[in-house]
């Protein structure tokens, strides 16, 4: 038994070293080595040594305790065979904690959007959804929780099971600004939740009515200087990423602009195209549908050039030097969440935005795939919280 | 081979598993805590990189393995296929350079 375990784990242990070797080669080293140990075949073999190292354990220990202990047989063999189920039984136990992943989702698995249906928040996790679906076979289930930029939903996000059964998908400034800008905030975006993966990110654009006499960021800009206070800009609701963008554009601009809340992206923009306000910082996928179907006229995006789905539309730092502004969605989950569990939802998130037709999609609605790890989704988020925390300071937003 | 190399060989043997014991029940223990305290396994890799201690550690496995395998194997195919002489060693040499140089790939990949 010692001679055979023996012989199969030498003939196992150069396939090993050589496949873990080989994934954590080269650029994507972690991508590799995450998907390496996901591989039914790896995770098969994980048993095989469980089996092969307790068996062999148990020969060599008696073999040692022969030669070199004093001891009778039949305690020998006990100890040996005690050894071999102690390494045994940690090893099952390390295998079946990280085993929770396999099984899951069991049942669907619901997105908390905290913005009304139509907004750049929603699209995004409604694409990423369908997709995710098909990989699970289970079904993501988007709830829309609008209000208060983002807190309400954000505040029943936090208090849900941290099972991975609920998981969060907010525009970027809900977990890296709201905290600044609000008193009274119903959760902690540091303390709450913990990152999964930024989905998607892109530039917005400012849009005015049709029918608006402004034909350029120009006109708009001097018409706000010469009108101070009387030109009113909409947005997803206070904190929110289209609140944050004009907010920028309004400060770096020099212009005295009201902002007018609204419950979500897509009532903003309703608003818009309804003449209550002048103008809109939106992000592209939500707007680009009344900008091509002529209800409104795009002036300028926030990226520092042009973008390939609004042709002809300049950069607003054509107007406003050193002008960038980028939003982002992503997915956070209720701290608590296995970590297997938020590993499985990044990396499967990441082979979906992979797919040519999501990349398609996301690119007509003006927005690239990120997918970066829960790691640098992390720092990422720090920085930008960082920033936001001087911005609304500078720009005094702030709801008691 | 003489008598004196075959004791060599059975005393490194004997202790090369004595280490591999002791190996395997840090890795074990380091496992459970990594995987218990909810380490992903990007944290894992993000402490093991740059730490040399963890990168002596399993530099002294690998090693342990080297010494452990070919010795192993070395009785079996005397004693189970009759292959004796300078071949075998040869070819058991072979063996634990292959092993030696598997394994510190993947030391390396987990520290660099």
């Amino acid at each position: 038994m010692h001679r055979l375990s023996g012989i199969a784990l030498a003939l196992f242990l150069p396939v090993h070293f050589w496949a873990l070797g080989q994934a954590l080669q080269g650029e994507a080293t972690l991508e590799s080595f995450l998907r390496w140990s996901e591989q039914p075949l790896v995770k098969a073999s994980e048993w095989a040594i469980v089996l092969l190292l307790a068996a062999h354990l148990t020969g060599g220990v008696r073999i040692l305790m022969i030669e070199f202990l004093p001891w009778r047989d039949w305690q020998k063999t006990l100890a040996a065979l005690a050894a071999a189920a102690a390494l045994a039984i940690g090893l099952l136990f390390v295998l079946s904690s990280t085993a929770h992943a396999q099984g899951w989702p069991q049942k669907p698995v619901k997105f908390i959007v905290p913005f009304p249906p139509g907004g750049a928040t929603d699209i995004s996790a409604r694409l990423l959804g369908q997709k995710l679906t098909e990989i699970w076979g289970q079904t993501v289930l988007i709830e829309n929780r609008g209000g208060a930029g983002g807190s309400v939903g954000a505040a029943e996000a936090a208090k849900a099971a941290p099972d991975g059964y609920t998981l969060f998908f907010p525009s970027g400034s809900v977990v890296t600004a709201n905290q600044y800008i609000y008193a009274n905030l119903n959760y902690d975006p540091e303390k709450d939740f913990v990152p999964v993966t930024n989905v998607v990110s892109g530039p917005q654009v400012l849009t005015v009515p049709a029918n608006s006499p402004y034909k350029s960021v120009k006109d708009l800009i001097e018409s706000g200087r010469a009108n101070p206070g009387k030109l009113y800009f909409g947005h997803a609701g206070i904190g929110s990423q289209t609140h944050l963008a004009a907010e920028n554009f309004v400060f770096q601009a020099k212009l005295d602009a009201t902002a007018v809340p609204y419950k979500g992206e897509g009532p903003g923009l309703a608003a818009l195209v309804g003449g209550e306000t002048h103008f809109f910082v939106g992000n592209v996928a939500a707007s680009i549908g009344h900008i091509k179907g002529g209800r409104l006229r795009a002036l300028g995006v926030t990226s520092k050039a042009e973008i390939p789905q609004l042709p002809g539309v300049p950069p607003i730092a054509s107007v406003v030097p050193g002008f960038e502004n980028t939003g982002w969605f992503g997915i956070v989950a209720p701290r608590g969440t296995p970590k297997d569990v938020i590993q499985k939802v990044y990396l499967d998130t990441r082979k979906a935005l992979q797919d040519a037709v999501m990349k398609e999609k996301f690119f007509a609605q003006g927005l690239a795939p990120v997918g970066n790890s829960p790691e640098e989704m992390g720092r990422a988020m720090k920085e930008e919280s960082e920033l936001w925390k001087n911005v609304v300071k500078a720009r005094n937003i702030h709801v008691k | 081979m003489s008598a004196k190399t075959q004791t060599y060989l059975w005393l490194i043997q004997r202790l090369s598993a004595a280490v591999l014991a002791l190996c395997v029940l840090v890795h074990l223990a380091t496992l459970i805590y990594a995987v218990r305290g909810g380490l992903s396994a990007a944290e894992i890799l993000g402490r093991t990189r740059g730490n040399v201690a963890w990168f002596a550690f399993y530099s002294i496995f690998v090693f342990a393995v080297t010494l452990h395998v070919p010795i192993g194997l070395r009785a079996v195919l005397s004693e189970w296929l009759g292959w004796r002489g300078a071949g075998r060693d040869l070819a058991l040499l072979g063996f634990g350079v292959l092993l030696a140089w598997g394994g510190m790939r993947a030391v390396m990949a987990v520290f660099l």
